[in-house]
């Protein structure tokens, strides 16, 4: 009951102050908006287009490019503004359609298309070999029409179209894709990314920074004073740790709903869904707990906290899929708790798995909860006796 | 003036003696910008290994075999033989390979007939690039072997007789694509991982400078210390400029610090010093010019920290501080030119990639001095109450 006491008070004591409650409500809806609109860009390629006055071939490539689905297209209105873009990164190679080119190809000349890209760049070099897959189709109905002209009545145009209807139709030499597994490895792109992975980086988050009240109430020496009254030091350790734990559920709860309800995202399988966050919620509980021990002052907390929280969360993919980065990475990014829970919702989200599927995930994540929790427990209880 | 400085003295004083001042200005970004490029390291520029089941062995084939291995692809792709197609689909989903390809015995035959054939890309779900970056090399090279059979067909089409295919296929083996694809260099650097995140962690963490001096200077109001230097002969905007004089000297060594150490042990490229320092002092008056501003706004050292809080992580979640802003939406790209920041990374993106001197920062450094005069004018309006009252 004493615990219920303390919790209740520490709960109200968050919900009054307003800085607490951006933290804890605005930004993480603010990341998942941002993030979920940023990561996208891990499987498809960014190319870019100037137009220079083409022609109708020109329009026609243009707008192959945009259906073959290989890479997102740009549009720029310049070499100089293309060159830029492709420099910072904007997009891995851009395309130049030169003037004339509809007239040149016409005449039955080559045309010379440019393509910005660095030879030693491999990105880049990846993005303009998808590009010359489709000038290379286009380039094959141009070469149709103008040698059916040449060798047989029709127009360049008729012979274009009939070339280009053709080519759907014929006997081909085909490249087909032979998808060898099903198993995703990392999130879906977008906010089915962004808001999994801001559950996991905020709630940890907030609980470290949450550690300030606990070092505040200790420097006031509120809990001395709450041991002069019959409470128990365990009381007062399952007091703190009930008002953690439920601002880390309300959040998640929180998260979920936003991103359900305003974002489509498809959380998997809603009792393993619920059993994650609970550990995870006390994964963050344990954390805020020992911080509030750890730290000597409330401002190291409330700057500290979200420096390391944001530093553990990059380490586990909550910024990115640990997936791109590499191996060694990889492994060190396991040794925190987050890159568990991030492969639990991977499983849960992407691959559709149960409440068994993520039972590894679910025992590391309780491994750590129970870590912290006791080291937690013993430093505050010993602080207070 | 010389009261500006002592304050100033007094306050850096302060801020060094507390150990998260160098956390905060030194130690935590230059660490994150050091993890972030580690994790990227190798993972920012693409090449993958394919494996390539030749069950052909026709001309053809040995074709494909060398424009696989043609000089502009070499950074790109590493072509592993692989005996037979299920060992390249185990290699495949085992990761071993990144993809595979697959020749189908009788390919060079079928190709230089009229039958349909097909070449075969072994994919991962976990890595649809490699998958793609494949079938586009494969498609290319097929390329030149369809355009012919497609001219054939299309003079068919257009009224040729049957009997004038034998002629039609000679002559058209003979022809070449009319678009061709010219390289042309950019004379540009790739932007490295550590370039752009070593400035974003720096200016992510010059921010909570803001929070800081805010803290510091209610702390101070609330001892009593303000109206003390108040009954000295002192100048509000005295005491003012003394607090913005504190965070300039801190702001300007913690970002000098940082692009000394991450450019020497980790290989930053900040770009011309004189053009990176001009970016860095603008960036530094911008945050000079918020602190004023959050001073202004709040009533109460809990205002303050919470106004600060929400500057910082808006400014630094907009502009591009925590993820890489060229690969965002153009949207974001476009928000991002409305905070100081998102101007100052698109300077360092720009120095560190296409070089440059100061030409290449005046557009950025203008806009940063732009914002830092509106939010400035905003601070010195609120100023006399925060001071008086």
């Amino acid at each position: 009951m004493t615990a219920f006491a303390i919790a209740k008070a520490s709960l109200l004591r968050v919900a009054r102050d307003r800085t607490a409650l951006f933290f804890l409500i605005a930004l993480p809806i603010f990341v998942i908006v941002i993030i979920g609109a940023t990561v996208r860009g891990f499987s498809t390629f960014s190319v870019g287009v100037v137009d220079l006055g083409s022609g109708r071939s020109g329009s026609d490539l243009v707008a192959a490019m945009r259906h073959s689905g290989d890479f997102k297209l740009r549009e720029y209105g310049s070499v100089a503004s293309a060159t830029k873009a492709v420099a910072r990164a904007e997009v891995s190679a851009a395309l130049i359609l030169p003037a004339g080119m509809d007239a040149t190809l016409r005449s039955g000349r080559t045309a010379d298309l440019g393509i910005l890209a660095e030879q030693t760049n491999s990105t880049q070099q990846a993005a303009s070999s998808a590009v010359h897959s489709v000038v290379a189709s286009q380039a094959s109905r141009i070469q149709a029409a103008l040698f059916a002209s040449e060798h047989q009545a029709g127009s360049y145009d008729q012979n274009l179209a009939r070339a280009t209807s053709l080519q759907t139709r014929m006997a081909l030499v085909q490249v087909s894709t032979v998808q060898v597994d099903s198993r995703s490895n990392t999130l879906p792109e977008g906010f089915s990314y962004s808001a999994p992975t801001m559950l996991v980086l905020f709630v940890f988050i907030n609980t470290l920074a949450g550690a300030a009240n606990i070092v505040e109430t200790r420097r006031l020496g509120m809990y001395e004073r709450m041991s002069a009254a019959p409470v128990r030091a365990r009381d007062i350790v399952a007091g703190e740790t009930l008002s953690l734990l439920t601002f880390s559920l309300l959040q998640a709860a929180l998260i979920v709903a936003v991103g359900a309800i305003g974002f489509g995202v498809s959380w998997g399988d809603p009792l393993a869904a619920v059993v994650l966050i609970a550990v995870w919620a006390l994964v963050a509980a344990g954390v805020g707990m020992l911080a509030g021990t750890l730290f000597r002052t409330p401002e190291q907390a409330s700057v500290l906290g979200p420096t390391l929280g944001i530093l553990l969360g990059m380490l586990g993919g909550c910024m990115w899929p640990l997936s791109v980065v590499n191996s060694a990475v990889r492994s060190i990014g396991h040794a925190t708790p987050h890159a568990w829970a991030v492969d639990a919702w991977t499983a849960l989200i992407a691959r559709g798995a149960n409440l068994g599927g993520i039972a590894t995930d679910l025992a590391a994540l309780a491994g750590f909860a129970a870590v912290l929790m006791v080291a937690a427990t013993v430093r505050l209880r010993r602080q207070l006796t | 003036m010389a009261a500006s400085l002592v304050i100033a003295r007094k306050d850096l004083r302060q801020r060094l003696r507390d150990r998260s001042a160098l956390t905060i200005g030194l130690i935590a970004p230059v660490a994150i910008a050091a993890l972030m490029s580690l994790a990227f390291r190798g993972a920012d520029t693409f090449h993958y290994t394919l494996g390539v089941v030749d069950a052909d062995h026709g001309p053809v084939a040995a074709g494909l075999l060398q424009a696989l291995q043609q000089p502009s692809l070499r950074h790109v792709v590493t072509v592993r033989i692989i005996p037979t197609e299920a060992d390249a689909a185990r290699q495949v989903k085992g990761k071993e390979v990144a993809a595979a390809l697959v020749i189908p015995a009788g390919f060079s035959n079928a190709a230089s007939g009229t039958a349909q054939t097909s070449l075969r890309t072994l994919s991962s779900v976990n890595n649809t690039i490699a998958a793609s970056v494949t079938e586009s090399i494969a498609s290319s090279f097929v390329a030149q072997i369809n355009a012919d059979r497609l001219s054939v067909a299309t003079a068919i089409a257009a009224g040729a007789p049957s009997s004038a295919v034998p002629d039609l296929t000679a002559a058209a083996s003979k022809l070449q694509l009319p678009e061709q694809l010219t390289q042309r260099p950019l004379g540009a650097h790739a932007v490295k991982a550590i370039s752009y995140m070593a400035p974003a962690m720096a200016i992510f963490f010059l921010f909570f400078t803001i929070s800081f001096t805010a803290r510091s200077f209610f702390v101070d109001r609330t001892q009593g210390m303000i109206e003390r230097m108040r009954a000295a002969p002192i100048r509000p905007l005295e005491i003012l400029l003394g607090k913005a004089l504190s965070v300039f000297v801190f702001g300007v060594a913690s970002l000098t610090a940082i692009a000394v150490i991450t450019s020497a042990v980790f290989g930053a490229d900040w770009g011309s010093p004189l053009a990176a320092g001009t970016v860095c002092l603008a960036m530094v008056i911008a945050v000079v010019c918020l602190t004023a501003l959050v001073i202004g706004l709040a009533r109460t050292q809990r205002q303050a920290e919470g106004i600060a809080s929400a500057v910082i992580f808006v400014l630094a979640l907009l502009g591009g501080n925590f993820i890489f802003i060229s690969v965002a939406p153009s949207i974001m790209r476009r928000i991002a030119l409305f905070t100081p920041n998102g101007w100052a990374l698109r300077a360092f993106t720009d120095l560190s990639t296409t070089g440059g001197g100061m030409g290449a920062v005046v557009v950025p450094v203008l806009a940063i001095l732009g914002f830092s005069s509106v939010v400035g004018a905003g601070a010195v309006l609120l100023a006399r109450r925060a001071v008086t009252s």
